[in-house]
């Protein structure tokens, strides 16, 4: 006890200083790294020819567009992929999880898809699709699709069996169970699921935009890379990156909303 | 020995002190006094393409490794890209058959290489093809058409010289980035028109339903000249002249085989590449595997201390590359002409006699 309010007297720092302090010292070094001549352009770009780099893709945009359509064509593909990806994995996941049946005839193709790298099946997805949306909006969908169904179907079962009794005894259908206690357990696993499915599928967007590129984000990042303009791949990094992280906040907003109650008993 | 001073020294101060040893040792001493220390690397890492050319005989039958008097070490590149970023990362010693454009853009952005040599001029082996279907006839046909190149190659480079010089823009025509191996894929589903892009992709196209619209001379004489080059670290060229000039030595008999005995040559190319004979030859029969000889005059490469119109090509192949917002800018022509040291070239017709 005495110990406990001798540390009262150092307070605690809290998260958001941690957090910003770090982001802070790793922007110095790479000020200090860049600026200071450390470092050739080529390998890091410095905060002001990242600058340079970030109004010229606003100005004059990126061979034949500009930065807000590519950014716009990403966007629109990673949310088509995932929305039919992540709906369609969690109907599949949930019937997998509730019906042993289901389960044992859908799970080989779910488990086999899952681990699938995605550059694999490029070529085939193009004679299969084409080179237009769809078959960029397939490749994601498959990317989406096994990272939902697993986690619904891990929270179907990880759903305790008295649950289900109590509500059978009471009375409940089977399809009142499912409705009124398995889909709603299972919630939080869905969203687990619905996040990690989003990382995944924007882990794929450059793949994705191989295809048939010359549009979206994943694109010019790997153009700009072909002829070592760091600028631009960092410019185009970063806007990935905060894309992602809105998105992500977006679907953590909505969790919270739904199931406010996830983890409370 | 060289992996124990890495090892003790960071990294950089160890290219550092390379670097300026050997600019120490050049200017002091000629490079004889170099080679008399019996200098030889114990690896060569050399980037390579995996293709139906004579510097496949010379892999093949070990003559690099023999000549140039270390072990080869080969790692197969996919674009001319990953070759200068592996430069750029000081992982690579030779490049092997490199585009004239990434190796402009390499010169434009002072990667830490030479030009030491040529393979071949490209002439007429990248071309476009267009679908018989799609009834291209004239420059004006390719309005609101399809085409499809691998961004960044050579083929890249004449696609969007073509549309310059015939006043089209990327609005007019929708220009695609694509793999050669998806190029056909695509072709095959009809979803696209043309493709300018080298064999076996451009053979295959040309076997299902395509037909050439040739390009290539009206734009070799616009400028638009696209070759193979070699390059080599300045790094290894500086300590390791006489393993250079081994590697193009050997590159040279491949060539006189080529040259003599085609059959015999292509059958070894064929079993390298993995493709019949018989396609092996008509491969490389599309293109002009320039003399060394030819590279040291001033039509090429030129003589040792003085550049040939080459030079002029690189440098206008980065203005344009600069003009398409691919590098940031271009040096000028003298740049281009530091970059060409043909001392090595020069070395290996004499060895060779």
């Amino acid at each position: 006890m005495i110990k406990r309010s001798e540390m009262a007297g150092h307070r605690r720092m809290p998260d958001w200083v941690v957090t910003g302090c770090s982001v802070a010292l790793l922007i110095v070094a790479w000020v200090v790294a860049t600026e200071g001549g450390f470092v050739d352009d080529l390998f890091m770009p410095s905060p002001s020819s990242l600058w340079a780099g970030f109004t010229d893709l606003v100005e004059d945009g990126y061979k034949s567009r500009t930065i807000w359509e590519h950014a716009g064509l990403s966007l629109e593909r990673v949310l088509a992929g995932f929305v039919t990806g992540a709906v369609a994995g969690t109907v599949v996941g949930l019937a997998m999880g509730y019906n042993r049946v289901i389960e044992a005839c859908l799970a080989p193709f779910v488990e086999f898809l899952r681990p699938l790298p995605q550059l694999a099946y490029l070529v085939l997805l193009i004679v299969w699709f084409g080179i237009g949306e769809t078959a960029q909006i397939v490749l994601l969908f498959l990317t989406a699709f096994p990272v939902s169904a697993i986690a619904a179907m891990d929270g179907v079962k990880s759903v305790s069996r008295q649950r289900m009794q109590v509500a059978r005894s009471l009375g409940a259908s089977n399809w009142q169970i499912f409705r009124f206690v398995v889909f709603p357990s299972a919630l939080p696993e869905i969203f687990t699921g619905a996040r990690l499915a989003i990382g995944v599928v924007y882990a794929t967007l450059i793949a994705a935009e191989i295809i048939a590129g010359s549009t979206g984000l994943g694109w010019v990042i790997l153009d700009a890379g072909r002829f070592l303009r760091s600028d631009y791949v960092f410019v185009g990094i970063l806007a990935i990156g905060l894309m992602g992280l809105v998105l992500d906040y977006m679907l953590v907003a909505i969790e919270h909303r739904i199931v406010h109650w996830a983890g409370k008993y | 020995m060289i992996d124990q001073i890495a090892g003790g020294m960071s990294r950089r101060m160890f290219v550092k002190t390379v670097a300026i040893s050997g600019a120490a040792l050049t200017a002091g001493l000629p490079t004889r006094a170099l080679l008399a220390a019996g200098k030889a690397p114990d690896t060569i890492r050399v980037s390579y393409f995996l293709e139906t050319k004579p510097t496949m005989i010379a892999k093949g039958e070990g003559w690099f490794d023999k000549l140039s008097g270390g072990k080869c070490a080969w790692t197969e590149a996919g674009s001319g890209a990953e070759i200068n970023a592996a430069f750029a990362g000081k992982s690579v010693d030779i490049g092997l058959a490199i585009g004239s454009s990434p190796t402009a853009s390499g010169i434009s952005q002072r990667l830490p290489y030479e030009l030491v040599g040529m393979v071949d001029n490209i002439g007429p082996a990248e071309e476009m093809v267009v679908r018989k279907a799609a009834n291209i006839k004239s420059v004006n046909d390719f309005k609101g058409k399809k085409v499809a190149t691998p961004f960044g190659s050579t083929s890249h480079f004449r696609l969007l010289g073509f549309l310059k010089v015939n006043n089209l823009t990327q609005k007019d025509v929708t220009v695609l980035d694509m793999k050669p191996d998806a190029q056909v894929a695509a072709w095959t589903r009809g979803d696209i028109d043309a493709a300018y892009v080298w064999s076996p992709a451009k053979s295959k196209m040309l076997d299902s339903g395509g037909e050439l619209f040739t390009t290539n001379k009206d734009l070799d004489a616009k400028g638009y000249v696209i070759a193979d080059l070699i390059v080599a670290g300045t790094e290894f060229s500086k300590t390791y002249p006489d393993a250079l000039t081994g590697f193009l030595v050997a590159y040279r008999n491949a060539l006189k085989m080529w040259q003599t005995k085609p059959d015999e040559a292509a059958s070894i190319v064929a079993k390298q590449a993995g493709v019949s004979a018989e396609v092996a030859k008509r491969d490389m029969e599309e293109y002009d595997f320039v003399t060394f000889e030819k590279q040291l005059t001033a039509e090429w490469l030129g003589p040792p201390g003085k550049a040939g119109k080459f030079a002029e090509v690189l440098k206008r192949t980065a203005d344009f590359l600069v003009e398409q917002k691919s590098i940031k800018s271009a040096p000028d022509l003298a740049a281009f002409q530091n970059g060409i040291n043909t001392t090595f070239l020069a070395q290996a017709v004499k060895a060779a006699g």
